[in-house]
């Protein structure tokens, strides 16, 4: 026993300092309060930090630790492990000390012609970190050094293909998304073995390349850029589907055209499709049902119920049961004109006199949606889900002459009014909603579990706000945030990371 | 960013000479420059196609390079063609372009964005990616100006599905438009001025359309303790704060906690209309708007 004994303390000794460096797979199921270890901080996607530090009462006594500039403007989420600060923009990562602010290291990926438009964030396995690349790469890094130590081809960007995925890790699998309205793609995710890079598993959520089903009706797209969620449970994975293709002429692809504008549940290990909810059955706004899948646990109708939410780009907040994709509760969180109804499977029935028209039809929410990638929050306490959410409105055109490949109408925004909501994920409603003075926000949202809401307004100032009511106790101009915040402790005193413009800031109380 | 902090005795100041009349028409060194005028009078997307205005020759290198450093900057929004893309409009057709001579409209625009237009700042580009970026614009107007057709085009015609008369009902009823405008007033020839897409963006919401005519600022009205009421065009505005005009044209900048202030839109109504048109009505007033000659 003795002996035994020592050898398992000499083991842990042993490991001890690999360990501090390299993060098990088993940490992103309990991830520790001083690491921020996925896009979300957890696999819920509720964004929500058992951390206390920061209360209602001192969080006017945040001061900045230290800010940070970078090469390109921020609109990822940052990853924090073992004291290290992986961010990203399109084509680089960024390694930086969290303690300081100084960069250790980064990585530029070679010049390349796809799309920029912004990129999510890291992920991190054992003393690998992954980066996703506008032409479809993902890259495997030593954590150390910023050594390359693999890099795969997602898709072909030559295609029309682009990616701006944080990539979901699930023990050894990568999973990522790419992204590609502007041609006729095949929506596609793929996993990819996190210690060797060798591919496992493609979904498909329309029909794959060279063939045709005729349930789809001829859709395309569908695509997954954004982030998933997973029960480890249920061994289930979450992902939001983009909108089909080609974007505006619906008349060109008849029919639900699923799985586009829906969430999917798909098995980790296989990709195979365990059930899917459409949220916007045949699309024709660009309304991609890409926000994040909120995983909660708790009471519905006065039942125990394992749920999955989300506040969709297309106005509308569904509650569905995740074991099975039932729908639970469906209800508009942002001004809507689009639908006739919900149908008995909890959908929205689209209404085909606002499909785009020659003329033109006035629609609400307008093209970039009543929210859109930027995540949400749930706040467990008070059963809230807080998002930044829009009141707008779009015009919409589609004319036989604008073809059926790709865009394939036209449509301009005209007006929105911007707010933080608070939606009860049990009846739906809105608990509390914040105005914005003027525009709107991109900026996700944190809740902390001493009742903290932390986010970006549309006036540049960095808000907290008390979750359960709105009230702002807090504010600092920073100018407008791209990405979401995050929290960790780092040496005893709990920490604030956001990004706003090229720069990202550190925040602790003083 | 305008975070001064202003007491009130600096805005009551700021309010007396407010209340000069003398005082308001004279120049200001510190006021910033005045905004261009707002581009005359045709919408870009229905107009005949603006051909680029001074004879421009680039290098076939700097036009493949423009191509696919426009594709990666600016094609998620205006699409790798420039004929639009996801949120932003047909260059291929925009005035700007065809006035711009080698880069001296577009790259000092494309530095520092369209921030009200959701157009982000391209500070960080190389002249070089720059200079092949522009080429490629001036390009691509050249070509598509030789097709004609386009991807995002609306024509006037499309949008004549509506009763003028019907029309003109809503707008004097249920519409309330005559609450601030006039068909002899303000309104008068707006079917000569604006045609198509760019009427009906400009009816719809004014600020949202080029070539519209730029509306009224929004207004400020500090309530001081006496109890007199005192107004100045507001410029910026956020949850905390808000920036007026002085009268000398110069910024200052209030905390809403240190003053009782109330800003006004004067485009809330037509926020609201939104909610509230069906599409016939807002093509039946289209049609009553472009029948005003």
């Amino acid at each position: 026993m003795r002996i035994s004994n020592r050898i398992v303390t000499f083991l842990c000794l042993a490991a001890l300092p690999i360990g501090a460096q390299s993060v098990d797979p088993k940490a992103l199921l309990n991830p520790p309060t001083n690491a921020w270890l996925t896009y979300h901080g957890d696999y819920t996607g509720q964004r929500h930090s058992k951390l206390t530090q920061i209360t209602p009462e001192n969080v006017s006594r945040l001061k900045q630790v230290w800010s940070s500039k970078v090469s390109q403007g921020l609109k990822a989420s940052p990853i924090v492990s073992n004291g290290v600060i992986y961010i990203t923009a399109p084509d680089i990562l960024w390694a930086i000390d969290a303690k300081t602010g100084k960069e250790r290291w980064h990585h530029e990926h070679t010049k390349n012609n796809a799309f920029h438009i912004g990129h999510r964030g890291a992920a991190i396995y054992k003393d690998t970190v992954y980066l996703t690349t506008p032409d479809c790469h993902l890259i495997a890094l030593s954590t150390k050094n910023g050594e390359i130590k693999w890099d795969v081809l997602i898709a072909d960007s030559s295609k029309g293909y682009w990616s701006t995925n944080a990539p979901l890790v699930v023990r050894n699998h990568v999973i990522v998304g790419v992204a590609g309205d502007f041609d006729n793609l095949p929506g596609t995710l793929k996993s990819f073995d996190a210690d060797t890079g060798k591919a496992q598993w493609t979904f498909y959520s329309t029909p794959p390349p060279g063939q045709s089903e005729p349930k789809s009706g001829g859709a395309t797209g569908g695509q997954m850029w954004n982030t998933g969620t997973y029960d480890p449970e249920l061994n289930l994975m979450y992902v939001g589907t983009g909108n089909p293709t080609p974007v505006l002429n619906g008349p060109a692809r008849p029919g639900d055209n699923p799985w586009t504008c829906s969430i999917v549940a798909l098995n980790p290990d296989t990709g195979k499709l365990a059930w899917g909810f459409q949220v916007s059955p045949h699309d024709t706004h660009d309304w991609d049902a890409s926000e994040v899948p909120v995983l909660v646990d708790g009471n519905f109708n006065g039942q125990p119920r394992k749920m999955v939410l989300q506040a969709s780009r297309n106005g509308y907040f569904f509650v569905l049961d995740r074991t099975n994709g039932k729908s639970l509760l469906t209800k508009p969180f942002a001004a809507v004109n689009w639908a006739k109804g919900i149908d008995e499977l909890g959908r929205p029935i689209p209404d085909p006199a606002k499909e785009p028209s020659r003329d033109g039809v006035l629609i609400a929410p307008d093209e970039g949606g009543a929210t859109n990638f930027w995540p949400p929050t749930f706040d467990p306490k008070s059963g809230l889900l807080i998002v930044n959410a829009k009141d707008g409105y779009g015009i919409y055109f589609f004319k036989p002459e604008h073809g059926a490949y790709g865009w394939a109408g036209a449509d301009y925004g005209l007006a929105g009014k911007g707010f933080l909501r608070a939606i009860d994920y049990k009846t739906g409603k809105i608990a509390w909603e914040r105005p914005y003075a003027k525009g709107s926000s991109s900026a996700g949202v944190l809740s902390t579990e001493s009742g903290l809401a932390i986010t970006g307004d549309s006036g540049g100032n960095l808000l907290a706000l008390r979750s359960s009511d709105g009230t702002v106790l807090w504010h600092e101009n920073i100018g407008r945030m791209g990405g979401a915040p995050v929290t960790y402790e780092l040496e005893g005193m709990q920490h604030l990371l956001v990004s706003a413009g090229n720069t990202l800031y550190d925040y602790a109380l003083q | 960013m305008y975070n001064a902090t202003v007491f009130p005795k600096v805005l009551i100041a700021g309010i007396l000479i407010a209340q000069s009349p003398a005082v308001l028409g004279q120049p200001n060194p510190q006021a910033r420059p005045p905004r261009p005028p707002r581009s005359s009078t045709q919408s870009p997307a229905s107009a005949p196609r603006p051909k680029s205005a001074a004879p421009q020759t680039f290098t076939a290198a700097q036009l493949r390079e423009g191509e696919v450093r426009f594709g990666a900057q600016c094609g998620f929004c205006h699409g790798k063609d420039a004929a639009g893309g996801e949120s932003g409009p047909d260059l291929t057709r925009a005035e700007l372009v065809a006035k711009d001579s080698n880069g001296d409209k577009l790259a000092p625009m494309i530095r520092a964005g369209r921030p009200n237009n959701g157009m982000p700042a391209f500070a960080n580009l190389s002249d070089a990616d720059m200079k092949a970026i522009i080429a490629f614009m001036h390009g691509q107007m050249d070509k598509f100006a030789e097709l004609g057709g386009g991807r995002r085009s609306v024509e006037p015609s499309d949008l004549a599905t509506g009763n003028a008369e019907a029309g003109r009902a809503y707008f004097n009823g249920t519409g309330k438009c005559t609450a601030c405008h006039s068909p002899t007033g303000d309104l008068a020839g707006i079917g000569k001025k604006l045609q198509g897409l760019t009427l009906i963006r400009a009816m719809l919401y004014p600020s949202g359309a080029r070539g519209a005519p730029s509306s009224a600022p929004s207004k400020a009205t500090f309530k001081l303790a006496s109890g007199q009421t005192v107004v100045a065009p507001a410029v910026a505005e956020d949850d905390f704060s808000v920036t007026v005009l002085d009268p000398l044209g110069a910024r200052q900048t209030y905390q809403k906690t240190a003053v009782k202030v109330a800003v006004e839109d004067p485009l809330s109504a037509h926020f609201d209309q939104l909610g509230k048109y069906t599409d016939a009505e807002m093509h039946n007033v289209y049609a009553y708007l472009e029948s005003l000659k």
